[in-house]
C-alpha cells in the first residue's frame, strides 16, 4: 500500500483519537495470544524467522475458520531482551486479554515465571526458559512444549551410542558458552559418562562467543571422538567456523537445536557438510503443513515475510509452536465450547493434547498435567550441503535421567519463594 | 508569573535554607507527591506496575550513581554489578531467615564494601581509565555470580524471592510493593536533595572540580573518593534489593549485566549530571521511550492498515529512540533537567523578560 503524508498524518491522528486499540474482529470468538519477543538485541534473526512461521500458520488456521471455532489473534512486539520492556508488554497484553504469552527468550521467561504462575496465564517457553518447567505439577502455567536442553543432550549422546555401538573409552568434548545456559546440560553429560563409560572434557568460551580462536586448537589437541558445541546466536556460527578452520571432522560435530540454514550461509554450505544437530520439528518444505502454507498463505500474498525463509529451521519451529497452540485451543473448545476464554480454559486444552503431529511435521506430542515437555521426542539431522537431512526417526532416550534432573530442580523451586 | 518571587522575605537562617523557597515549586512538589501517593487508586493497574514502579526504582538507581558521577565526578560503568551484589546478598539473607529490614541494609553494606574495593582504583586513575577499571568490576562480579552455584542458585541460575515483610507489612501484590518502593525512593531523594548542602557534599564537589586543589584546601581526596564510592554503592545495593523484591520477584545473573549499567549511566547523562530532578527525567526517558515509541508505531501501523514485517516494526522505534537521545543532547548537553530549568527561568520573570539580568 502506498502511504503519502496526508494518509499517514490522518491515520496517526485517528489512532491517537481512538486510543491504542489493536485491530479487533467483529466476532467474539477470539483467543488472544501475546508474543513479546526480542527482534533487536540478542536473538534477532532467530526471532524474525520464528515469528514469521508463527504468523503464517495462524493466518492459515484463521482463514480456514480458526481452531475449534476460535480465531487466534497474535500481538507481536519487540522487548529487546530487556526485562522492564518485557514486563510492560506482558502486563499490557494481560490487560488486553491475552491467555498465552510466548516471550522466546530465556532471561525474560525466567523473569516472567512468578507473574505467569500468579496470573494463571500460559507462558510458552519454546526451547528456552527453565528446563525444570517440564514438571507440570510445579509449573502449571509454564509450557516448554518442546524438548528441553537436558533431553537434547540425552538424545545426542544416544545417537553417538547408536553410531559407535559402544562409547566405552571414547572421548566426547563439549564446547559451551560460559553462562548458566551453556553449563545447563553438563550434569546430563556427566551422568551419562558414568553410565556409558566415555570421558567428557568441557571447554567454556566467554560470552557472547564472537572470539573462540583460543579454544578450538585445544579441542583439536584433545583428539575427541565426538564434539558437541552448545551456544546461541553468534556463538554458534563462530564455533562452527572455528571447527572448520581447525580441520575437525565435520561428521563428528554436533549441536543443540540452535543451528540453522542461516548459520550455514555464513560458514559456507559446503565447508560444514556433515554437521549434526538436534531437531524438534521437521525442517524444509516437505511437511504437509508447510506445503499448505505455501499454497494458501504465501501463494496468495498473505505471507508475513520473505518467501525464501519458508521452511528454514526456525521458521518451522515457529509453525510448530503455532500449531501446538492452535491444537490447545481446539482441545479447550472441545472441553468447554463456550469458553469463557481464560488462562485456565486454555491451560486445560493444552494439557490434554495427545499424540499431536501437525500432519507429520512433529513427533507425537503429548502434554499432560505432569509432563509439559510434550514427551521429549526429537531426531538427529545432518547437514548435507543444502539441507538438514534426518538421520533417525523420531525417538527419545535417557528420559529417566532427564526427569530425575527436572524433579531435583522443580522440588527446589516449589520449596523456594514460600 | 507562575514562579512568583515577590514577597518572599527570609527572617531566619532556617527559612533561607529551605529546599524550595518559591511557593510555586512547593506546590508543584506537593502536587506530584500527592499524585504519587494516591496513584494506586487513580490510575490503571498497568500504568502502576509497568510504568510507575520501575520508574521509581530506576530513578533511585540513577540517583545513587549520580552522587558518584555528578557529585564526586567519578565515572562508574559497573553500577549494575553493585546492584547485583545488593540484590543477591539480601535475597540470600532473607532465604536464610533474616528479616528483610536487616537484609536490605546488609545488602547495601555488602555492595558498599565491595564497591569501595573497586573504588580504590579511583585513587590512582581518572576518567576513561577509571571507566575501564569499573567495567572490570562489572565483569568480575558477573563471572563470580555465574560461577558460584551457591550464589546463582545452580543450573537454573534463578532464585525466587520469598515473600517478605517490612515492619510487619507484607510486601506483595501491586500496591504494597509500589508504596514500599515509593518510601525508599523518598528517603533516597531527600538524602540526595540535602547532600549538596552538607560538608560531605561540598567536599565531594571540591574533589569533582580538581582533586589536588581539594587536597590543597584540606579536603582529603583519599577519604572522600572512597566515601563517595561507599555511599553510592550502598544506595545501589539497597536499590538492588528493592528491585528484586518489588519488581522482578526472582533473581538471575542476566538481570544485572553490562546493559543495566550502561542504561543507568545513560539515565544520569541524559537527565543531567548532578541533578536530582534529572535522574527522574533520565530514568523516564531511557526506560519508557522504547516502549512508548514501540506502541505508537504499532498503533499507527494498525490504524493506517499497513502490514509491516515484524522485524521492521521492531526496528523503527529503535531508530526513533536513537534520534531522540541525540536530539535531546544536541538541544541541551546539560541534560533534561537543564531543559526544565530553562523553561523555569523563562517563567521566573515572564512577562518581564528585561528583568532577567
Amino acid at each position: 500500500m502506498n502511504v503519502d503524508r496526508r494518509t499517514f498524518i490522518a491515520s496517526t491522528a485517528a489512532t491517537m483519537l481512538t486510543g491504542t486499540t489493536v485491530t479487533t474482529w467483529a466476532q467474539d470468538r477470539i483467543v488472544k495470544i501475546g508474543m513479546p519477543m526480542d527482534f533487536t538485541r540478542v536473538y534477532t534473526f532467530v526471532t524474525a524467522e520464528y515469528a514469521q512461521g508463527h504468523r503464517d500458520y495462524l493466518t492459515l488456521i484463521n482463514d480456514r475458520g480458526g481452531a475449534g471455532g476460535y480465531k487466534i489473534l497474535a500481538d507481536i512486539t519487540d522487548h529487546g531482551n530487556d526485562i522492564p520492556r518485557a514486563i510492560e508488554a506482558y502486563e499490557r497484553m494481560k490487560r488486553e486479554g491475552a491467555v498465552l504469552i510466548d516471550p522466546l527468550s530465556t532471561p525474560v521467561a525466567r523473569a516472567l515465571v512468578p507473574r505467569a504462575l500468579e496470573d494463571k496465564i500460559n507462558m510458552v517457553t519454546t526451547l528456552s526458559g527453565r528446563s525444570d518447567a517440564a514438571d507440570g505439577e510445579a509449573f502449571p502455567y509454564v509450557m516448554p512444549l518442546s524438548p528441553n536442553y537436558w533431553t537434547q543432550a540425552g538424545l545426542l549422546i544416544d545417537y553417538f551410542r547408536q553410531q559407535d555401538k559402544d562409547l566405552r573409552g571414547k572421548k566426547i568434548v563439549l564446547v559451551h558458552i560460559d553462562t548458566p545456559f551453556g553449563k545447563e546440560p553438563i550434569p546430563i553429560f556427566q551422568a551419562l559418562a558414568g553410565k556409558l563409560g566415555y570421558s567428557l572434557q568441557t571447554f567454556p568460551y566467554a560470552p557472547p562467543g564472537n572470539d573462540q580462536a583460543a579454544i578450538w586448537p585445544q579441542v583439536r589437541r584433545a583428539q575427541p571422538d565426538w564434539i558437541i558445541f552448545w551456544g546461541a546466536g553468534v556463538g554458534q556460527t563462530v564455533a562452527l567456523s572455528e571447527a572448520v578452520r581447525n580441520g575437525l571432522k565435520m561428521d563428528r560435530i554436533s549441536s543443540s537445536v540452535w543451528l540453522s540454514e542461516s548459520d550455514m550461509d555464513v560458514v559456507g554450505k559446503d565447508a560444514c557438510k556433515g554437521v549434526i544437530k538436534f531437531e524438534a520439528a521437521a525442517g524444509g518444505r516437505d511437511p504437509k503443513v508447510i506445503q499448505q502454507i505455501l499454497s494458501e498463505v504465501v501463494g496468495k500474498g498473505k505471507g508475513a515475510g520473505q518467501e525464501a525463509k519458508v521452511g528454514t529451521s526456525y521458521y518451522n519451529i515457529g509453525v510448530m509452536m503455532a500449531a501446538i497452540a492452535a491444537e490447545g485451543v481446539r482441545k479447550a473448545a472441545e472441553k468447554a465450547p463456550n469458553g469463557p476464554v481464560t488462562g485456565p480454559w486454555l491451560n486445560a486444552g493444552i494439557r490434554s493434547i495427545s499424540d499431536f503431529t501437525a500432519e507429520g511435521m512433529l513427533p507425537g506430542i503429548t502434554v499432560t498435567s505432569q509432563d509439559h515437555q510434550g514427551g521429549g521426542k526429537g531426531r538427529i539431522a545432518r547437514w548435507d550441503g543444502a539441507k538438514f537431512a534426518p538421520q533417525t526417526d523420531w525417538f527419545t532416550a535417557n528420559q529417566d535421567l532427564v526427569w530425575s534432573e527436572i524433579k531435583k530442580y522443580s522440588e527446589e523451586f516449589k520449596k523456594s519463594g514460600k | 508569573m507562575l514562579y512568583r518571587r515577590a514577597g518572599i522575605r527570609h527572617t531566619s537562617y532556617r527559612h533561607e535554607r529551605m529546599l524550595w523557597p518559591l511557593p510555586f515549586d512547593r506546590y508543584l512538589v506537593g502536587t506530584i507527591a500527592a499524585f504519587l501517593i494516591v496513584a494506586p487508586f487513580l490510575i490503571d493497574r498497568l500504568y502502576l506496575v509497568a510504568y510507575l514502579l520501575p520508574w521509581l526504582i530506576w530513578s533511585m538507581a540513577a540517583l545513587g550513581l549520580n552522587l558518584l558521577m555528578g557529585g564526586a565526578g567519578q565515572i562508574h560503568l559497573g553500577y549494575g554489578a553493585v546492584m547485583a551484589i545488593g540484590a543477591y546478598s539480601s535475597v540470600h539473607l532473607v532465604r536464610a531467615g533474616v528479616p528483610f529490614e536487616i537484609a536490605m541494609i546488609a545488602g547495601g553494606l555488602a555492595s558498599a564494601m565491595i564497591g569501595v574495593i573497586f573504588g580504590f582504583a579511583a585513587l590512582r586513575v581518572k576518567t576513561l581509565y577509571l571507566a575501564m577499571s569499573t567495567l572490570a568490576m562489572q565483569y568480575i562480579v558477573d563471572f563470580v555470580i555465574a560461577h558460584v552455584p551457591a550464589i546463582s542458585g545452580g543450573t537454573q541460575a534463578t532464585i525466587q524471592v520469598p515473600p517478605v515483610r517490612f515492619l510487619g507489612l507484607r510486601i506483595e501484590g501491586d500496591i504494597a510493593t509500589y508504596y514500599f518502593a515509593l518510601a525508599v525512593c523518598t528517603v533516597v531523594t531527600l538524602f540526595m536533595l540535602n547532600v549538596h548542602r552538607t560538608g560531605f557534599g561540598r567536599a565531594l564537589a571540591a574533589v569533582r572540580e580538581k582533586d589536588y586543589a581539594a587536597e590543597v584546601i584540606g579536603v582529603s581526596t583519599f577519604k572522600y573518593k572512597l566515601l563517595a564510592f561507599w555511599t553510592s554503592s550502598f544506595i545501589g545495593g539497597v536499590v538492588g534489593a528493592v528491585l528484586v523484591v518489588c519488581y522482578l520477584r526472582s533473581v538471575s545473573p542476566d538481570q544485572f549485566h553490562i546493559d543495566l549499567s550502561v542504561q543507568i549511566v545513560a539515565m544520569v547523562i541524559v537527565g543531567g549530571l548532578g541533578s536530582v530532578l534529572g535522574s527522574f527525567f533520565g530514568a523516564a526517558l531511557i526506560l519508557f521511550t522504547p516502549i512508548v515509541l514501540n506502541n505508537l508505531v504499532a498503533s499507527i501501523a494498525a490504524g493506517a492498515g499497513l502490514s509491516l514485517s515484524s522485524d521492521l516494526r521492531a526496528h523503527i522505534p529503535l531508530m526513533l529512540y536513537g534520534a531522540l537521545i541525540v536530539g535531546f543532547l544536541v538541544l541541551e548537553p546539560l541534560g533534561l533537567a537543564k531543559i526544565y530549568d530553562n523553561v523555569r527561568n523563562y517563567f521566573l520573570v515572564w512577562p518581564f523578560r528585561y528583568a532577567r539580568k
